[in-house]
């Protein structure tokens, strides 16, 4: 990030280099409720259709989806960051994390919205924190199974046993589970909340403020700690972080660690928000999430959640605009345009740094 | 140079991920086995083959229609033939595959002692197997296709390549332009709904399904407010919800089959308090009670189950209902699905024709040609579960009915309203 700025310094003198980010993001976000508004509503006439609440509505729901895009995205960019490895597991990761926290709501016998709010915190603390850990867990296990032992191999190597091991996830998931749609509970209660001008549901505000969050505190811990910080000097350079007495080994996995938990915690959300996971989530997750990641530019968590945004805010506005079935077509489209004109993704690479 | 990587990669994983997803079927080995005695007295071995989907979501589907077949073959005996299935399932993991269907098609071709096909169940696995069959000249016989393209028009000529005038794909269950027909009287005249939201799931059956409704909606007088598409792996249906919401139309109609997502699209309804705005869709979403695990009554949850309506392109009111449903749970200890009796009659049909053609032809190539031939003639008529069925020259049902349904919250599974006959009563 810091790199990438640098430059604009001397043009814009008037401006503080660290009022630049702020800018963007709010010229984005206005930029991207106005397309919304603009395209709302485009079939039905004028005086029947509140522009401005659909508009609101819609940028909700980008907002919901692309937090749950980037919250998958940062595992794929963290773990590319570090090992140069293509996760291809890493939606298997996600949508086994659904079906952990389905597991969890439903063996405790709930199926429906909890009213109690101390129990429903209690409930959803529980559910996040058992299916991040969970698959934390299963995240390390797999690094240390599957790819460190071809931690020297030809790049391509770890890649197909990074295929191999999502097949295995999913058909674990196909027969010993459900070969199809499962409904998961929803929890949280659905009313809609008028702050203001804005009128947002419950579980939309849930999840959107969850997946900020967890992004600030993946970026406090990896910009803040010096756990973060041998993360980062792995990812520049692992020979001299070893001689500089970082532990590789555990640095890693720490790596595979929190990646997974927030694709863990971004399978709960699927339950919470669709009601319905099935053992398919993951192919289209993953690849909507590492689309996101390219994106934004491999390797760089900031591009990943920015690129998980982008992404969700495509897919809505196709479908805004009348457009839905060419969504998947938009996102791609938007890929290659970015790839083309920006090479590195629109952040450009942040933690691996080597050509 | 690490985006040449990325992107080798990319290819790599869809390259696997297309070869790993893989047959779970066993196509029969013994290809051999239905030997030509030739002797008189000695009974000959031949096969029917099923192809439908079998497992996953699909299995609401393919599961009950099958059952059909067994039953059919269970109850009637053709003299000098010793009849066992060939079965083959062209679900991959859990969705219906076209792929799958051609290479499951192509299994069966080289199978000798297969003489006729029941099945597919999709219109787009109908589309990959038509080349197949026709190339074959193996009867297949859907019990549930309803696109247009696959028998009418230059679509259905392209379509068997091979011998653009042999037909050797027949379907019980009438076209979609009927059925769209029916989804349009219930929005219209059952709903009452002038004004509808039209969806399809892009995909073969959907959109033709959807065609059809506009086309017929637009003549009883209602007003297409929105057509719109969603891919068929969508998850996030909120988007169109939220455009729903501006639109506020009389009713929904849904052009798709469960799997691709409408289940989950009217659950994202109900959860933002929409599931009041009818929905109707055709046999795409007729798969089973709110009980039956994938169904879209089952996804949809309670709220979204509330005002749904669904049709089936074949005869609800067929001749003897209690005694076909009688044997029916009698064997499988279940209710019939949807397209079991339409199953059972394409089995009927294929062992009249066998009896009709038998008598002097032990050669199983011999064979196959003359069931062929016998069914597709559009001068025969079968005595069937469903009535009298015969073929015109496209290889389409001569019956034009089409069963409507409705959400009943009660039993929460599908209650039969009536039926129309689009030939006796046309939409005009």
């Amino acid at each position: 990030m810091t790199t990438a700025v640098q430059g604009s310094r001397s043009r814009l003198p008037v401006l503080d280099r660290r009022w630049l980010t702020p800018i963007g993001v709010v010229l984005a976000l206005v930029g991207a409720f106005l397309l919304m508004y603009l395209g709302s509503c485009s079939t039905v006439g004028a005086g029947t259709c509140d522009r401005f609440s659909q508009g609101e509505d819609q940028f909700i729901n980008a907002l919901t989806v692309g937090g749950m895009y980037a919250l998958i995205a940062l595992g794929y960019t963290m773990v590319y960051g570090i090992i140069e490895l293509i996760n291809f597991a890493h939606g298997e990761v996600f949508m086994c994390g659904s079906f952990v926290s389905w597991g969890l709501l439903t063996n405790l016998g709930f199926t429906g919205p909890i009213s109690d709010p101390l129990l429903l915190a209690g409930v959803l603390v529980l559910a996040f924190l058992v299916s991040m850990v969970v698959m934390g867990v299963v995240g390390v296990v797999i690094e240390r199974l599957a790819y460190r032992p071809l931690r020297n191999a030809p790049r391509l190597t770890p890649l197909i046993t990074a295929i191999g091991v999502s097949f295995i996830l999913q058909n674990i998931i196909f027969v010993g589970i459900s070969n199809s749609f499962v409904n998961s509970p929803q929890i949280i209660p659905n009313p809609l909340l008028e702050l203001g001008a804005i009128h947002i549901r419950l579980i939309n505000l849930f999840v959107i403020v969850l997946t900020l969050g967890l992004m600030t505190a993946l970026h406090l811990f990896i910009n803040r700690t010096s756990l973060g910080r041998a993360m980062r000097s792995t990812a520049i350079d692992r020979d001299a972080a070893q001689i500089m007495g970082v532990n590789i080994n555990s640095t890693i996995a720490l790596t595979f660690f929190i990646g997974s938990a927030l694709a863990g915690a971004a399978g709960v959300v699927q339950g919470l928000y669709f009601g319905v996971t099935q053992f398919q989530i993951g192919f289209q997750g993953g690849l909507k999430a590492f689309t996101a990641a390219v994106l934004g530019g491999i390797g760089n968590t900031t591009g990943a959640a920015v690129g998980g945004f982008i992404i969700g805010f495509i897919e809505v506005l196709a479908s805004t605009y009348g457009y839905g079935r060419w969504s998947e077509a938009a996102v791609f489209t938007t890929l290659v345009l970015v790839l083309v004109f920006r090479p590195t993704g629109i952040l450009g690479q942040q933690l691996a740094d080597r050509a | 140079m690490k985006y040449a990587r990325v992107g080798a990669a990319l290819t790599v994983f869809a390259v696997v991920a297309s070869a790993c997803s893989g047959s779970t079927a066993s196509p029969s080995a013994a290809a051999a086995s239905g030997g030509a005695s030739g002797g008189t007295g000695a009974t000959i071995n031949v096969k029917v083959g099923i192809e439908l989907p079998m497992t996953g979501g699909e299995a609401p589907n393919g599961v009950p229609t099958a059952n059909g077949v067994a039953l059919a073959l269970s109850q009637i005996q053709v003299p000098g033939f010793n009849i066992t299935i060939n079965q083959q399932d062209d679900a991959v993991n859990g969705k219906h595959s076209a792929d799958q269907g051609a290479k499951n098609m192509s299994a069966l071709a080289n199978d000798p002692s297969v003489l006729f096909v029941v099945g597919p169940y999709n219109s787009n696995v109908a589309q990959a197997e038509i080349p197949v069959s026709n190339a074959a000249g193996l009867m297949q016989c859907s019990p549930a296709n309803t696109a247009v393209g696959l028998t009418k028009g230059d679509a259905a000529k392209a379509l068997r390549k091979t011998y653009p005038d042999k037909i050797a794909y027949v379907r019980v269950a009438t076209t979609d332009d009927n059925q769209g027909a029916g989804t349009a009287d219930i929005a219209y005249n059952i709903a009452n709904a002038k004004t509808a939201y039209v969806l399809d799931d892009t995909q073969t059956y959907g959109k033709g399904l959807a065609d059809g409704f506009e086309a017929a909606y637009k003549v009883f007088g209602g007003t297409v407010a929105k057509r719109d598409g969603v891919p068929d792996s969508t998850t996030d249906f909120n988007s169109y919800v939220t455009t729903l919401k501006s639109l506020n139309p009389g009713i929904i109609m849904y052009g798709g089959v469960t799997t691709s997502g409408i289940g989950l699209f009217r659950k994202q309804m109900a959860q933002q308090g929409l599931a009041t705005i009818p929905l109707v869709g055709g046999d795409g979403i007729s798969d089973g009670s709110a009980a039956t695990p994938s169904s879209y009554l089952n996804i949809a949850g309670p709220d979204g189950d509330a005002n749904s309506y669904s049709t089936v392109a074949a005869i609800h009111d067929i001749p003897d209902p209690a005694k076909f449903s009688n044997d029916y749970k009698a064997k499988f200890n279940s209710d019939p699905g949807a397209y079991s009796a339409p199953g059972y009659a394409c089995t009927q049909i294929f062992l009249e024709a066998l009896k009709a053609v038998s008598p002097g032809v032990t050669d199983l190539g011999k064979l196959r040609e003359a069931v062929r031939a016998y069914v597709a003639d559009p001068t025969h008529t079968f005595d069937t579960v469903l009535g009298k069925v015969g073929f015109d020259a496209n290889g389409d049902t001569t019956q034009h009915t089409i069963s409507y349904y409705q959400f009943d919250p009660t039993t929460k599974d599908w209650k039969f309203l009536k039926q129309r006959d689009f030939t006796a009563d046309p939409v005009k």
